[in-house]
């Protein structure tokens, strides 16, 4: 059920108990979890963490942790499945979900005791009535009732007779009832999409206890950039959501405008920027940026030898020169610097690039570090899933907690180096895809798969990677292909995740339209191909769009999503 | 020469740094008292001789008790110093140490190693009230009641004070009262982490 005060019902119930947090293995859960933690040391509620990244590593800790706690706080996971059925827990047990995955199970929803979901109710939910989903058991004991009462026989053969009418025609009913049922459920569950960040829902929750701070408004900041960042929501509802952080931030840090009170220069300070869309641009050259951003590549189609002569035509637009503008951006030119944003807006709405700036925010602490939200994302996911592997799959998850903090400067910057490898590797992916026509379209969907001697292919096992390469792929597709019917299909995207065991990652996500509400059909359709062909898949992942399978099952299970989506 | 095997007693002693507890060396001992035994038997020969004339034999025999004083100096050393070694270790480990450090001890060291708990045990109970201080926890000042820490490798279940067990699991992360994770931390089990 939903919680509608989440101080009351949520913190006040757990800030006496012992608390099991269960943390998705992505950066807004990563923010989302900071700041509870941060919220949990203030009022000493004993908690543990544990990452978790798929089902399957959920159930494995649920297991292993529920003799000793009662109370279950889940981050960006369990909301979109039964919880209670998959985990059985006891009746006493009870589990707080924050999750922006939607669309919510309707089981959670109207579960009165267990499980609580802590969820912005105004986000478009659209959760089928409740009368149109359960039905009281009560229809079957009244039919047996009335067959025990005895009586007169001509009395009892006619209200046999009625008993018969009356039996077909609730059973008619019931039948009707089903079918709509299973409709109105087809329509709720079919599409996947993503509601407000967790983050936000945990600093809103932070500063309804007035406990809020400047790290825990950047926290959230980060986890809606990294929404924004990874495609899962709307440019409208983005937005939005930067309106409401933006008054935050001005409550917090309006006192750098006086000067005589003005902070240190150590302290936090976060501000509003309406910032460049390019990746990392502050921390590299601004010639590597504009090579490396999805946008502008895509755009002024850099895989193309014509496209390299465009990019020098806009530089040259601007007035930049080129050996500025290849070393690193902090040792460009003052003069340059300063008009930077207006002069590249200018020249980009002449190249077709007219929503290079975005509304973003950036902190600045110390006189060296200035980092824009967007950086962070690109920084903490390519930590999360950095292959050079160190230990088990947690210590990168730990690895990437730890970069969160101001105090890890070292863990952060090595992010910002680990990002620049994963931006390119994914260009020159892109880049090679296009030339070498690799996406091909299967009808209903296109199709792209990596060979397993491409170079960087391990570094696209990963599932945030293989997301962040494909919308990159489908973007720079959209923009190169000719065929009108093609710009507006999904794409499917696979790439061999473990070559012993033979396994293949597959992707699917939605069409890249101008105006697209970012909804996901392929969790479902994956389920109903798998089911259809018997293939081998492991649906382990929270997001129900990635799937991974074995690599000789791969040509059924394409034909059979051809047949299914068609 | 005399006096040589007291000093490799004292000097492996010197090498072990860090208030770390070499073995007992019960047959570096018994040699060196073996030795101050003989050094004594042949000086008590000498000092009847002397007595009965040959004063030539007095620097020898003082040269003799010279080596016997230096022995029992170093003798003396050595299990002092042990035994305040041993002392640190209960203030580092608590009142149960582990096997490989008992392994160290002799059995005399063991039997003081037990009084000394009981002493203390009896100074604490005395201090501080009703129930007494324990004063082999918190010996730097706590900056909060709860510590977060990082499990750095399984551990198993560990169990708090109100009866309720934690999994310790590699990479997990904990909030727990300080008291109860500073025995782990030491072990090097948990990671104190600040954020």
């Amino acid at each position: 059920m939903f919680v509608s005060d989440c101080r009351r019902e949520f913190y006040d119930v757990i800030v006496t108990q012992r608390v099991l947090l269960l943390v998705a293995s992505d950066v807004d859960a990563l923010c989302a979890c900071k700041i509870l933690q941060a919220l949990f040391q203030c009022d000493h509620v004993q908690y543990t963490l544990v990452p978790v990244s798929g089902w399957q590593e959920l159930e494995t800790a649920f297991l292993e942790h529920k003799d000793q706690f009662k109370y279950f706080v889940l981050i960006n996971c369990g909301a979109n499945v039964d919880l209670l059925e998959i985990l059985q827990p006891e009746e006493d047990t009870f589990f707080f979900v924050c999750d922006s995955h939607r669309p919510i199970n309707v089981v959670n929803v109207y579960n009165d005791t267990q499980i609580k979901l802590l969820v912005k109710q105004d986000d478009d939910l659209d959760v089928p009535a409740y009368d149109d989903i359960f039905r009281d058991e009560e229809e079957e004991e009244e039919d047996s009732e009335n067959e025990s009462e005895g009586s007169e026989p001509s009395d009892k053969r006619r209200r046999f007779e009625e008993d018969v009418i009356e039996r077909t025609m609730k059973r008619r009913q019931r039948r009707e009832w089903e079918a709509r049922r299973r409709e109105i459920l087809f329509d709720y569950e079919q599409y996947e999409y993503h509601g407000t960040s967790s983050a936000m829902v945990m600093f809103d929750l932070a500063w309804v206890m007035s406990k809020d701070l400047n790290d825990m408004l950047w926290w959230a900041i980060v986890g809606l950039t990294d929404q924004w960042v990874q495609d899962k929501i709307t440019q409208m509802k983005y937005v939005t959501d930067v309106g409401a952080l933006q008054r935050h931030v001005s409550r917090h840090n309006h006192r750098n405008e006086d000067e005589e009170h003005a902070l240190s220069i150590d302290c936090t300070r976060i501000a509003f920027d309406y910032d460049l869309r390019l990746a990392l641009y502050q921390h590299w050259s601004l010639y590597e940026s504009l090579c490396n951003t999805s946008y502008t590549s895509a755009r002024l189609k850099l895989w193309s030898v014509q496209g390299q002569k465009r990019l020098q035509e806009f530089l040259a637009d601007m007035g930049l020169p080129l050996k500025q503008v290849k070393q690193k951006f902090n040792s460009m030119d003052m003069s340059l610097k300063e008009n930077l944003r207006e002069m590249i807006e200018e020249s980009a709405n002449k190249f077709g690039m007219k929503d290079l700036r975005v509304q973003t925010f950036s902190i600045h602490f110390g006189f060296k570090n200035k980092f824009s939200a967007s950086d962070i994302v690109y920084a903490t996911t390519s930590l999360m899933e950095n292959i050079e592997k160190e230990g088990p799959e947690t210590t990168n998850f730990i690895k990437a907690l730890d970069s969160l903090s101001r105090g890890n400067l070292d863990k952060l910057h090595q992010g910002l180096d680990l990002a620049k490898k994963q931006l390119r590797a994914i260009q020159q992916t892109v880049a090679s895809c296009i030339c070498t026509n690799l996406v091909i379209s299967q009808g209903p969907f296109l199709y792209c798969s990596l060979m397993e001697g491409t170079p960087d292919v391990k570094l696209f096992s990963k599932p945030v990677s293989l997301c962040l390469l494909s919308k990159n792929l489908l973007k720079s597709f959209v923009c190169s292909t000719k065929n009108k019917r093609c710009k507006l299909l999904p794409l499917i995207m696979a790439a061999p995740m473990d070559v012993e065991q033979g396994t293949v990652i597959m992707v699917g996500i939605p069409p890249e339209t101008e105006s697209s509400d970012k909804k996901n059909f392929f969790g479902r359709a994956f389920e109903k191909a798998a089911d259809s062909t018997g293939s081998r898949t492991l649906h382990n992942h929270f997001d129900m769009s990635i799937i991974e399978l074995k690599t000789e099952d791969r040509s059924k299970f394409l034909d059979a999503l051809i047949s299914l989506l068609s | 020469m005399a006096g040589e095997r007291v000093m490799e007693l004292v000097r492996e002693l010197h090498r072990a740094t860090g208030g770390h507890l070499p073995p007992f060396r019960t047959e570096g001992l018994r040699q060196a008292l073996e030795e101050m035994r003989a050094l004594y038997e042949r000086n008590q020969a000498d000092v009847s001789e002397a007595k009965s004339g040959r004063t030539d034999l007095i620097f020898l025999i003082r040269f003799r008790h010279c080596c016997l004083l230096r022995n029992q100096r170093c003798l003396l050393a050595y299990v002092y110093d042990r035994l305040l070694r041993i002392r640190a270790l209960r203030w580092e480990y608590g009142s149960v140490l582990p096997n490989t450090i008992q392994f160290h001890m002799s059995a005399e060291e063991v039997e003081w190693f037990n009084r000394y708990k009981k002493s203390l045990a009896t100074y604490m109970r005395s201090v501080g009230g009703e129930e007494g201080l324990d004063l082999t926890q918190d010996i730097k000042p706590p900056k909060s009641l709860y510590i977060e820490v990082r499990c750095l490798r399984d551990h198993g279940e560990f169990e708090i004070d109100d009866g309720t067990t934690i999994l310790l699991k590699k990479n997990s992360q904990h909030f727990l009262p300080r008291w109860k994770c500073e025995q782990l931390i030491r072990q090097g089990v948990l990671e104190h982490i600040l954020s």
